[in-house]
């Protein structure tokens, strides 16, 4: 139980990390695409 | 085991605080200022030109989603309910956003560049429906507003010899100064960095939380000690379910649906990248939330008492007592940006709402002048945060107000999705829908009948009918209206056996569950026989840009291509 607990506990910040780059690479994405059609980014 | 805690908190100082403040609220200002311009579009001001990416769209809607009152709530409920309570709230507002992610496509399908859902709803009824949503979601962004200034108030007096009114005044000064700049441009790129300071320092938080607070020993420890009940250490608590999970799910539709804040994303960002926008928030709100959840099913195996006997201290008490200085003012950005974010969000829809559901829909949109509707927009902007102040020091009870609000929500959803697929919806019938399940919620939420005998067998009926009505409209969105009757009828025989003499027990849950029920059944009472054959396109025609100098998406497109091909040609 004490194990599944501590999955339990620890898998939330690597799912939040993981959505954090992912978020990270989009909006890198999003920057280069403005800044390739010279536009501003919002 | 670490050493149980004196009782004392980590306080950043007044220095402290105000640098931190100081930084955050200086580089949120900066990115604003930096996408200023000398002559500000009322159409960009509002929706940000219906085009912008995946990474600013995703980062903003998971920002926006997350806010201070959230994690706090999550916290709670893991102390209170035990390792499942923060999954009945997280769980559940992060399904908010992705079940209403198909009626987003749908509505940005009919009505492809409008500023908000109340002036669709014009479009599509009259008046009297436009104003019914655009007073439930100002006053939903109103009730926001402030109770994220009384988080902000809060944790600067907790963690600060600051008081609660000097902390309300500089995140309400900090907030409106850099929003009104560039209003929605400036809220959804600033939502980025705010993100990325929250996302981070939750990944951060919660592991080093849990491992100076003694790691996996404190669960042990805490069972022999007597701190957790057999229904805290379930992962399937009935008790978490029935009083956090289930009134939960009946809201997920509502807040979504009433809240300007998603339907203003929903406006702005790319079509095509509407799904994939709304998959990332569901997932990056979800683990943030649950996992600042861990906070509080750590609190509660450790048999930590809250500071002065009140819940909501328990985030910056978890934190000031077992963390370093360094990262309780990671823990300080972390809350700050998630109230900033929401906020700021807040600000923007009102604005929207005033721009385009008072003014701009008053005057007629060939009518209106840009200038004097960004003027407007403005001027909404500092009335909201007088208001939210005003609010905030007069100590209004924030929850009962936030569950009002979710009910009288939950009156406008299924009218309002009917009238996005059902050519046979009135005005009538949407107006009459939410003003009679209005009128039967009320008693029943607050008990102002008691709920006993006839009265009690009628709300336990109208309840189960709502358990249909939420599970078939959720399964509309996915799976269309065949699966969705099938759905909700099963759901309807599946609930009657032990419904009554059991729902009346619960009236939160059955408060929402009657809004939901009574909507549903006053419109399509009144709509099933009606003659109307609406034309949805006229909901394109009559929506649209205020701002001529707008450009359209089309002409947008036209000059990148251009862009593009002139730079294939020079190279």
């Amino acid at each position: 139980m004490t194990a599944l607990l501590t999955i339990y506990v620890l898998m939330w910040p690597v799912l939040v990390l993981g959505v954090l780059a992912a978020i990270a690479r989009g909006f890198a994405k999003d920057a280069k695409e403005a800044r390739d059609e010279g536009r501003m980014l919002i | 085991m670490p050493p149980a805690p004196s009782g004392e908190i980590v306080q950043l100082g007044i220095i402290g605080v105000l640098l931190l403040l100081l930084l955050f609220y200086g580089a949120t200002m900066w990115m604003s200022v930096s996408i200023s311009r000398k002559k500000e579009n009322a159409d960009d001001y509002m929706t940000a030109g219906n085009k912008i990416g995946f990474g600013v769209s995703a980062a903003s809607m998971t920002a926006t989603w997350i806010w201070a009152s959230s994690m706090y709530a999550s916290v709670t409920a893991g102390y209170t309910y035990g390792v499942s309570g923060p999954i009945h709230y997280g769980l559940w507002g992060a399904l908010m956003i992705l079940f209403i992610y198909p009626f987003g496509k749908r509505i940005r399908k009919v009505a492809p560049r409008a500023h908000t859902l109340a002036e669709v709803m014009y479009a599509r009824h009259g008046r009297s429906s436009q104003l019914m949503l655009a007073g439930s979601n100002v006053l939903g962004s109103v009730i926001s507003l402030t109770s994220n200034f009384i988080a902000g108030g809060a944790i600067i007096a907790m963690l600060s010899p600051l008081d609660f009114g000097a902390g309300i005044l500089i995140i309400a000064a900090g907030v409106l100064m850099y929003t009104l700049w560039s209003g929605f441009r400036a809220s959804v790129l600033t939502d980025f960095a705010q993100v990325m300071a929250m996302l981070g320092a939750a990944g951060i938080i919660i592991p080093a939380v849990f491992f100076l607070a003694g790691g996996p020993s404190m669960f042990a420890e805490g069972v022999a000690a007597g701190n957790v009940t057999p229904q805290q250490e379930s992962f399937f608590s009935s008790d978490a379910f029935m009083n956090q999970g289930a009134p939960y799910i009946a809201a997920v539709l509502a807040y979504a649906i009433g809240n300007q804040t998603i339907a203003q994303r929903l406006f702005a960002v790319r079509e095509d990248l509407i799904k994939p926008t709304f998959i990332t928030a569901t997932i990056g709100y979800g683990a943030t939330v649950i996992g600042i959840g861990m906070l509080g099913v750590m609190a509660l195996y450790l048999g930590v008492q809250p500071m002065g006997g009140d819940v909501n201290n328990l985030m910056p008490q978890m934190v000031g007592t077992y963390l370093p200085v360094a990262l309780v003012a990671l823990a300080f950005i972390m809350i700050i940006g998630s109230l900033s974010s929401t906020a700021d969000s807040d600000l923007s829809a009102l604005s929207s709402i005033v721009m385009t559901d008072i003014y701009g829909q008053s005057v007629g949109r060939k009518n209106v002048n840009p200038k004097l509707m960004l003027l407007i927009g403005r001027i909404t902007m500092i009335t909201a945060t007088g208001l939210a102040l005003y609010f905030a020091t007069a100590k209004f009870n924030i929850l009962d107000l936030l569950v009002f609000v979710g009910a009288m929500w939950g009156c406008l959803v299924f009218p309002v999705i009917a009238s996005f697929y059902w050519k046979k919806v009135t005005n009538l019938a949407f107006s009459l829908a939410v003003v009679a399940a209005l009128a039967i919620f009320l008693p029943v939420r607050f008990q102002l009948i008691p709920i006993t005998g006839a009265w009690a067998l009628l709300v336990e009926m109208l309840a189960i009918i709502g358990v249909g009505v939420v599970l078939g409209i959720m399964s509309f969105g996915f799976f269309g209206k065949r699966v969705a009757v099938i759905v909700g009828v099963v759901s309807i025989l599946a609930v009657l056996p032990f419904g009554f003499g059991f729902l009346r027990d619960y009236e939160t849950l059955s408060g929402s569950l009657v809004a939901y029920s009574v909507s549903f059944l006053v419109c399509y009472l009144l709509s099933f026989r009606s003659k109307q054959d609406f034309d949805f396109s006229t909901i394109n025609k009559v929506t649209g840009d205020f701002d001529d100098e707008t450009l359209t998406a089309d002409e947008d497109i036209v000059l990148a291509d251009a862009a593009a091909a002139g730079r294939s040609t020079s190279s």
